[in-house]
């Protein structure tokens, strides 16, 4: 049965994340010294100096990747629920331990399969491919730069 | 407790929802999105009914459902990349080499 | 909330053999990805070959499990499987389209400098999300050999991926499939939540031996035929079937959700539609077929109040007869002006979808001794229709060369007489389409009319004999501009290669063969043991 009580730990919890998180911030604002230098006023990345627009494109085989990633993360809903009832379906009732194990291991084998795959098709490739796709990527960029420009000078010639 | 109709009919407002946007919307992803809340209508459903009757199959059709849409998601990702490196844009009209 | 979930006490009854041809292209599928990932491009007839031999395989073990369709044990994995005449004769039309689309796009492959064996795994595990449409006893297997099919498809009709009208035709693919396939699932549920039924099951903790009372839903089809009368929702029911049924309407591109079809069927390389048009439209209608008939079988009226069985069951049959009247004639009126060969075969194919339909209206109104004759008056259909379907798709494919270049209507002016062998086979495609006597089409139709007469649709048959003769300006049309119309244009007849006339060979003689002698054919899609099978054991 729902009952709302049950849930009062969740919310203490919350409210305290939310008020260490505040209070610190907080605390600082109010004890701490005001001094904005030039490093400081800088975009933090992670302690590196950033370079360049963050609006920047990214290229595809980020796409790849994070495609993969999911094809393969979504197997998992497969994989806990198997662990779970494994026990209970191995007990001396059912005996179905060796099928059901040998059943997910030719899971996990296909997943290999496709992995070996994806591997020989040279996806994580990103030596000598990655360099001569940047290159393509600059060199098809720099094409529509000039193409804008071209159309750019070409408008404000009509206009004159 | 919450009865049942009440899950059912809002799963039928989001599955509405998702039917309404996949016909209005003319960019590609919207129209991904919206399916993509069909289906999760769809999984609620299966949810409700199953935790309604107390009995687990609903369930392991939602977990065949999300495979199904993650598999759906990539796929239909990889065509949409397909496209915009053929062509700088991914607004549906724009894809009219075939007339309708 | 309920949250102690029980875990149902049946057995899976695990069978192997059951699930042989499933299992054999399966792992030709995943040999074949494998081959190709360690090959590199320079083995495409490897993957071919292999892909040839894997479908030959699965053949046989179709017919091996063929002679047992109608012995004792023919559910196995919890009621999912099923082994019946149904499932193994539609098996056989896949296969057989399976295996033309290999030889077809040997040439095309080569022509275009496309990865050879990733088209050829998508094919298999195409074909074998087939398979479980049409063997799935339970709407999951059934969902989920849809979207194995589906997505492979999406794939391979964008395969040419730097063509856009490809990339297009794989976009609209895919977005109305999956449009589709929601449908089909919300139907699911809605089915699955309606025939709740209260069961006894046994709580997960082990050793407790209290028994108590469940509500369950199913999805199994054998359930959901006994449950339709007393399920808890009987609305629900209603609805659901009717989703379930846009959801295979799409699929088998039946008017008015047959939107997608032109579209799709032309932009997507030639052999790829050749496949789409045979393959995953027989696909659709099994497990259409499947669906309607099965779990929502016809009941003998009883009594003054009309139970809820027979109620939907009046419901969808009369819905199906509209379905098959609108998919007729909207097929076949808007092919008339069409310029494009495939936009023409596409509409055609929409068109014979609607054939089909009449004879599954057929087999929804028959009692079951008749119903197993509809159904494969229904497959035969299928294998005529995929038979000439393909070997048409054949001669356009080689006809437009690389890039699908030469598809419009124009470009057949006056080729008759230059190149006699592609025009001849592709008249008597075309004819063979139109339902002329001695070929497989005229065969075809005549099987789904006359089960449609035998039920007392006389109408549906005026229409549907009206609809033939609408497009026989069409077909016609075609075979005139191939012999009678002057060339304008300069046109080199082109060489004719080894596996593309294998496959024009294998066409035009089964559709002779099967305008010709169809007795043998249908007997064993009756499930009247084949004597070609007996003699194999």
């Amino acid at each position: 049965m729902f009952n709302l009580s049950d849930y009062l730990p969740i919310v203490l919890m919350f409210i305290v994340a939310i008020g260490f998180a505040a209070g610190n911030v907080l605390l600082s604002q109010l004890v701490g010294q005001h001094k904005a230098t030039r490093t400081k006023t800088m975009p933090y990345e992670c302690g590196k100096d950033p370079v360049g627009n963050a609006h920047e494109r990214f290229s595809v085989k980020f796409y790849l990747i994070a495609m993969i990633f999911i094809l393969f993360d979504i197997e998992l809903i497969f994989l806990i629920p198997w662990a779970v009832v494994f026990k209970s379906f191995a007990t001396a009732g059912r005996d179905l331990g060796t099928l059901i194990y040998v059943e997910m291991m030719l899971f996990v084998a296909l997943l290999l399969v496709g992995y070996v795959y994806i591997i020989r098709k040279g996806l994580f490739d990103w030596g000598e491919r990655a360099r001569l796709e940047a290159e393509a990527e600059g060199r098809a960029l720099a094409e529509t730069e000039a193409r804008r420009r071209a159309m750019q000078a070409a408008t404000t010639a009509r206009a004159a | 407790m919450i009865p049942l109709s009440w899950y059912l009919a809002l799963s039928a407002v989001l599955f509405t929802i998702g039917v309404v946007g996949v016909i209005i919307k003319r960019n590609v992803i919207s129209m991904f999105m919206c399916i993509e809340l069909m289906l999760n209508a769809v999984n609620l459903t299966f949810v409700a009914f199953s935790s309604y009757f107390g009995d687990v199959t609903g369930q392991l059709f939602v977990f065949i459902v999300m495979t199904v849409a993650a598999a759906e998601a990539a796929v239909g990702l990889g065509i949409v990349i397909a496209i915009f490196r053929n062509r700088e844009s991914l607004d549906v009209d724009d894809a009219s080499v075939l007339r309708l | 909330m309920n949250l102690s979930f029980a875990i149902p006490l049946s057995a899976p009854d695990v069978n192997f053999r059951l699930l042989l041809p499933e299992l054999i292209l399966s792992v030709t599928g995943v040999v074949v990805m494998l081959v190709d990932a360690f090959t590199g491009r320079s083995q495409r007839r490897a993957t071919a070959t292999l892909s040839l031999a894997g479908l030959a395989a699965t053949a046989w073990a179709t017919l091996w499990l063929w002679p047992s369709a109608q012995g004792a044990d023919t559910r196995a994995w919890g009621g999912m499987i099923v082994l019946d005449p149904m499932r193994l004769s539609f098996t056989l039309v896949f296969l057989i389209v399976a295996a033309l689309t290999v030889l077809i796009s040997a040439i095309w492959v080569e022509w275009e400098g496309l990865p050879a064996g990733e088209f050829h795994t998508l094919l298999l595990f195409a074909t074998v999300g087939m398979m479980l449409m049409a063997s799935g006893n339970d709407l999951v297997m059934i969902f989920l050999g849809l979207e194995i099919l589906s997505i492979a498809t999406y794939v391979m009709a964008g395969f040419r991926k730097n063509d856009l009208r490809s990339n297009e035709s794989s976009l609209k693919y895919f977005i109305l499939g999956s449009f589709s396939s929601a449908f089909l699932l919300y139907g699911i549920a809605l089915v699955y939540g309606a025939t709740a039924h209260e069961v006894s099951a046994q709580p997960q903790a082990s050793g407790a031996l209290a028994q108590h009372v469940i509500l369950a839903g199913t999805t199994n089809i054998s359930a959901i035929a006994e449950r339709v009368n007393d399920g808890l929702y009987p609305p629900l029911l209603f609805a659901g079937a009717a989703m379930l049924m846009i959801g295979f309407g799409f699929k088998i591109a039946s008017a008015p959700f047959h939107v997608w079809t032109p579209d799709v069927y032309e932009g997507a390389p030639t052999p790829v539609t050749a496949f789409m048009a045979a393959g995953p439209k027989a696909a659709g209608f099994a497990a259409f077929m499947r669906v309607f008939l099965l779990a929502f079988p016809f009941v003998a009226a009883s009594g003054q109040m009309r139970s809820t069985g027979a109620q939907l069951h009046d419901a969808w049959l009369g819905a199906l007869w509209i379905l098959a009247v609108l998919t007729m004639t909207v097929g076949n009126v808007v092919a008339l002006v069409q310029t494009n060969v495939k936009r023409m075969l596409a509409y055609s194919s929409i068109a014979h979808a609607g054939y089909a339909l009449v004879g599954f209206v057929a087999a929804g109104a028959a009692d079951s001794a008749h119903q197993t004759d509809a159904v494969a008056a229904v497959v035969f259909y299928l294998l005529a229709y995929a038979v000439m379907n393909l070997g048409a798709f054949a001669v356009v494919t080689l006809i437009a060369r690389s890039g699908d270049r030469r598809t419009d209507i124009e470009d057949y002016r006056g080729i008759g007489f230059d190149s006699p062998a592609l025009s001849l086979t592709l008249s008597l495609f075309l004819l063979s389409l139109l339902g002329v006597p001695l070929t497989a089409g005229f065969m075809g139709k005549v099987m789904v009319f006359s089960q449609a007469l035998g039920e007392g649709y006389k109408w549906l048959v005026v229409i549907g004999v009206l609809n033939t003769a609408i497009s026989v300006y069409y077909y016609l049309g075609l075979i005139v501009v191939m012999f009678f119309r002057e060339r304008t244009t300069e046109w080199r007849a082109p060489r004719i290669p080894t596996t593309l006339a294998v496959v024009l060979v294998l066409t035009v003689a089964g559709v002779i063969y099967l305008g010709l002698f169809p007795g043998r054919v249908i007997n064993a899609f009756r499930a009247v043991q084949p004597i070609a099978v007996s003699s194999l054991r």
